[in-house]
């Protein structure tokens, strides 16, 4: 519950050329690097962020890619830091450019400080703080190919930042070692290329030092690996999707991952079909999950009140991109809240949760996956680009967190103690008890259709109305359950922020910035977005003279639904939002602030 | 004895064709001696997918198109329940055409009934994809489901049968449901099924019938054999019923079987933590 110090990097002084001082050191790094599709930014990323977890940094990895499987340009940015980052830096260090467009548009992002080192094998730049090298030709020569110019680019800046010349290597070989002798071979041999040519160059050497961290315990992940991870300790054991960005990773390790298990993974033919596939798994007695983003949201939605009319237990992870239609599929953005909330036609309960962090992904993921049984019904799990495919330090994700409850499943020898056994039975604590198909001695009908107790089709109107109120009043008795807000910044604030998902990390990154300006905020990160959790919220908007709703979309979607749900703090609702396709940077929460006023 | 979910009337017309296939059903299930609590029917939207409410079964009513998708997740799911999924030409043919093309390919051991009467009753008598030209002023021409079938070279069971003979009928469900039960993948049984109100074609379509086993060729484990044989009597102005595949090879090929052995499958897995706590402490141990 710390609210991290944002960090400014001091402005290294280079005037000395870093010949006579001492290097200047960054506690805060962030390098991009810039290409065509293709070119092997993300390794260079993936290396970067590998050497600075060695040295203890946190480390935040993000990428901008096209959707395309070649070309194009692409670019990465790592961010290694000594405070607890989750966003991306604003100003960038250092610039890798494997083509002129990195340059267009990292430019405009660089330090002041800053430094630029390119491929200078097809353009040339004329820039006092550049240096080119020709590192698909350095390479192309010796090894072959000109692949292995992104290692040499790794190998150069680690002369730059003046790197550890052993723990540089052993990020190659750990990086590379599962691929083998010949590869392994010629990314060292590019290394070394890389090096030799960054020593040989005055100047270059040393020019930034990175201060070390002391985050030590720490593994490296994804939110989309997370909630993989979630899914299979939350007793998941069945899963069906169709590919989409951002979404397809989770699939792609759960197909790794469940056969262990004896769990089936399946690609569908659609949306449509993962949907129901997972339905007909969930109502045989599985625990189940599918993963998908907005276009195949759109064609789930028939399935998902299906669901909840027929109160199967159902998890639908969210990875949300910029929409509608097809939109940005490798973009961020948060806009499918009103959707989800409003989701299918008629009215049915349903839960939205929404983690902000890998670590928060992990457990919220079997949390869903309870309550799911628990309730029978949907519950969404939503997550946005940038938290499941930019990769940071996590927590390592805690077993003896995990619980599992299935509710009021009911097994062969609870069922030889019943007089009758009824799917939709109403009860005092307004959930039915449950045997799958197969439980010796009973069984049932199971629709969506308006049903009474046995599951028999009704259109009497008293039963109507008691089955209505039965799921709808899920969403009530369920309230304690639901996972709860986090709170970082002092009670006594008197300026409050709300934010989800991963808004939280730029956010609480800006809480420092706003703290070191001599302004106090708190900030509520709610994890349960629908039922509203009005209980945790209006008491923070009573605690607060204004607040700010930050998330991103045009309509500033959570903020409408504080309003509707709580219109008595309408005059305090300030809405900041961003839905260019690229997630906050904390100067621009900060800027964003002053200017709503 | 527990008191379970009792069957209720059926809704439909009397004479409706599918009242063959209820009593067919009945009549197969207790011939291969299916324990009602490990049988479920899958059932459509439309007259014939109501078909579960008037068994004594698990029933689940699935979304409009949607019955062979969730059929399959229940196999995949618990591969002992023997799994049927029953509904009409509309919700087989149309709004769920992609996941019957889809169910022959996937192969998991599940019995599909489809009854085509060849209109849509329950929304009083539109045309539907077998509609023949002229009915209700369609001018598209009618989709044939057993061509189709065996256009998709997987090792499927593949039947076509008439309401109006019912004796055949029981005949190859309890072939369907053994062939499901060895784990040998999907049965598709299309029944005839006449719509006595809006599109009564029994007379019609028992002078058309053709039992193509009576056909000279005829080899349900010869594909080609069989294409031709349905063209020519198609060709010839009947309508040609019967086994029209069946696997020259007996082995599993259920999708089930495929992807999960001899385990007990995700529905009946222990889930609790602790019989996994290692398995789990590995699994997570693979983040660094």
């Amino acid at each position: 519950m710390t609210t991290p110090a944002a960090k400014t990097s001091p402005v290294p002084d280079t005037a000395g050329s870093g010949a006579a001082r001492a290097p200047p050191q960054l506690s805060d790094v962030s390098v991009m690097i810039g290409g065509q599709g293709g070119d092997g930014t993300l390794t260079v990323s993936d290396l970067l962020g590998r050497y600075f977890r060695k040295r203890g940094l946190y480390v935040y990895l993000s990428r901008n890619v096209l959707s395309r499987i070649r070309g194009g340009h692409a670019d990465a940015s790592v961010r290694g830091s000594r405070a607890a980052v989750a966003a991306v830096k604003t100003e960038v260090d250092v610039l890798v450019a494997f083509d002129k467009e990195a340059i267009e548009i990292g430019k405009a992002e660089l330090a002041p400080h800053g430094y630029i080192l390119y491929d200078s094998t097809t353009f040339q730049v004329d820039l006092p703080n550049a240096t080119g090298f020709p590192f698909a030709t350095l390479v192309g020569g010796p090894l072959g190919q000109p692949i292995f110019k992104n290692t040499a680019a790794y190998g150069a800046l680690s002369v730059i930042f003046g790197f550890d010349p052993i723990e540089t290597r052993s990020v190659i070989e750990e990086r590379f070692q599962r691929r083998g002798g010949e590869a392994l071979e010629k990314n060292l041999k590019a290394l070394e290329i890389g090096r030799k040519a960054a020593l040989e160059t005055p100047g270059l050497a040393d020019r930034f030092s990175v201060a070390d961290g002391d985050a030590h315990d720490f593994i490296m992940t994804t939110g989309n690996q997370a909630v993989a991870m979630g899914f299979v300790v939350g007793g998941g054991r069945f899963f069906a999707g169709y590919p989409i960005t951002p979404a397809t990773e989770v699939m792609e390790y759960l197909q790794r991952y469940l056969p262990a298990f004896h769990g089936v993974v399946r690609q569908a033919e659609d949306e449509l079909a993962a949907v129901n596939m997972i339905i007909g798994a969930a109502y045989a007695g599985a625990r189940v999950m599918t993963s998908t983003s907005g276009p195949g949201l759109s064609l789930m939605t028939e399935g998902i009140g299906h669901a909840g009319a027929a109160e199967i237990p159902i998890v639908i992870a969210d990875c949300q991109r910029v929409g509608p239609s097809t939109g940005q599929p490798t973009r961020h953005e948060q806009s499918d809240l009103s959707h989800l909330a409003n989701l299918g036609h008629g009215e049915f309960p349903r839960f939205i949760l929404s983690p902000g962090t890998p670590e928060e992904c992990f457990l919220i993921t079997v949390d869903a996956l309870n309550l799911a049984e628990r309730w029978r019904l949907p519950v969404i799990l939503l997550l946005d680009e940038a938290l499941c495919q930019n990769a940071t330090t996590s927590r390592r994700f805690e077993l003896d967190k995990v619980r599992i409850d299935r509710g009021e499943r009911l097994t062969g020898d609870a069922v030889a103690a019943l007089t009758q056994y009824k799917a939709y039975a109403f009860t005092e604590s307004g959930r039915s008890a449950y045997a799958p198909p197969g439980t010796p001695g009973v069984w049932a009908e199971i629709t969506g259709n308006e049903h009474d107790e046995w599951g028999h089709v009704t259109v009497n109107p008293t039963n109507r109305v008691r089955m209505m109120k039965k799921r709808m009043e899920k969403m009530i008795r369920a309230r304690d359950e639901l996972p709860r807000a986090n709170l970082f910044g002092p009670a006594e604030a008197r300026i409050g922020i709300i934010a989800y998902g991963s808004t939280v990390g730029p956010v609480r990154e800006a809480q420092g910035l706003l703290t070191a300006a001599g302004t106090a905020t708190k900030l509520l990160q709610p994890r349960t977005l629908y039922p509203v959790p009005v209980h945790e919220i209006d008491p923070f908007l009573q605690s607060v003279d204004l607040c700010y709703v930050i998330e991103h979309n045009y309509t500033g979607q959570f903020g409408r639904l504080l309003r509707e749900t709580m219109p008595w703090h309408h005059t305090k609702l300030r809405a900041l939002t961003k839905y260019d396709g690229s997630n906050f940077r904390a100067p621009q929460i900060v800027a964003g602030i002053k200017e709503v006023g | 004895m527990v008191d379970s979910a009792k069957p209720v009337p059926p809704i439909w017309c009397p004479g409706c064709g599918d009242f063959g296939v209820l009593a067919a059903l009945k009549k197969a299930a207790l011939e291969m001696k299916i324990p009602t609590h490990d049988l479920v029917l899958v059932g459509g939207i439309g007259c014939s997918g109501s078909i579960h409410n008037f068994l004594e079964i698990n029933g689940i009513h699935a979304l409009h198109g949607r019955l062979l998708a969730q059929a399959v997740g229940v196999k995949l799911s618990n591969p002992a329940l023997t799994v049927i999924a029953a509904g009409g030409d509309g919700d087989g043919y149309a709004i769920g055409m992609g996941h019957f093309m889809h169910a022959f390919k996937k192969n998991a051991s599940i019995v599909y009934i489809a009854m085509n009467n060849e209109t849509y009753g329950l929304t009083k008598g539109q045309a539907s994809p077998t509609s023949q030209i002229g009915f209700e002023g369609n001018i598209e021409r009618p989709f044939d489901a057993i061509l189709t079938a065996l256009s998709i070279p997987a090792p499927n069971l593949i039947a076509r049968t008439f309401s109006g003979d019912p004796k055949t009928m029981i005949q190859v469900l309890v072939e369907a449901l053994r062939f499901t039960k060895e784990g040998r993948g999907f049965a598709f049984i299309e029944d005839l099924s006449p719509c006595v109100t809006y599109n009564d074609t029994y007379k019609l379509w028992r002078e058309k019938v053709l039992d193509v086993s009576k056909v000279e060729g005829y080899d349900p484990t010869d594909r080609k054999a069989m294409f031709r044989i349905c063209l020519e009597t198609m060709d010839s102005g009947r309508i040609p019923i019967g086994v029209m595949h069946r696997p020259k090879e007996s082995s599993r090929e259920g999708l089930e079987a495929k992807l999960l052995g001899d385990a007990d499958g995700p529905a009946r897995s222990d889930i609790s933590v602790a019989p996994n706590l290692g398995a789990y402490q590995k699994l997570l141990a693979g983040i660094a």
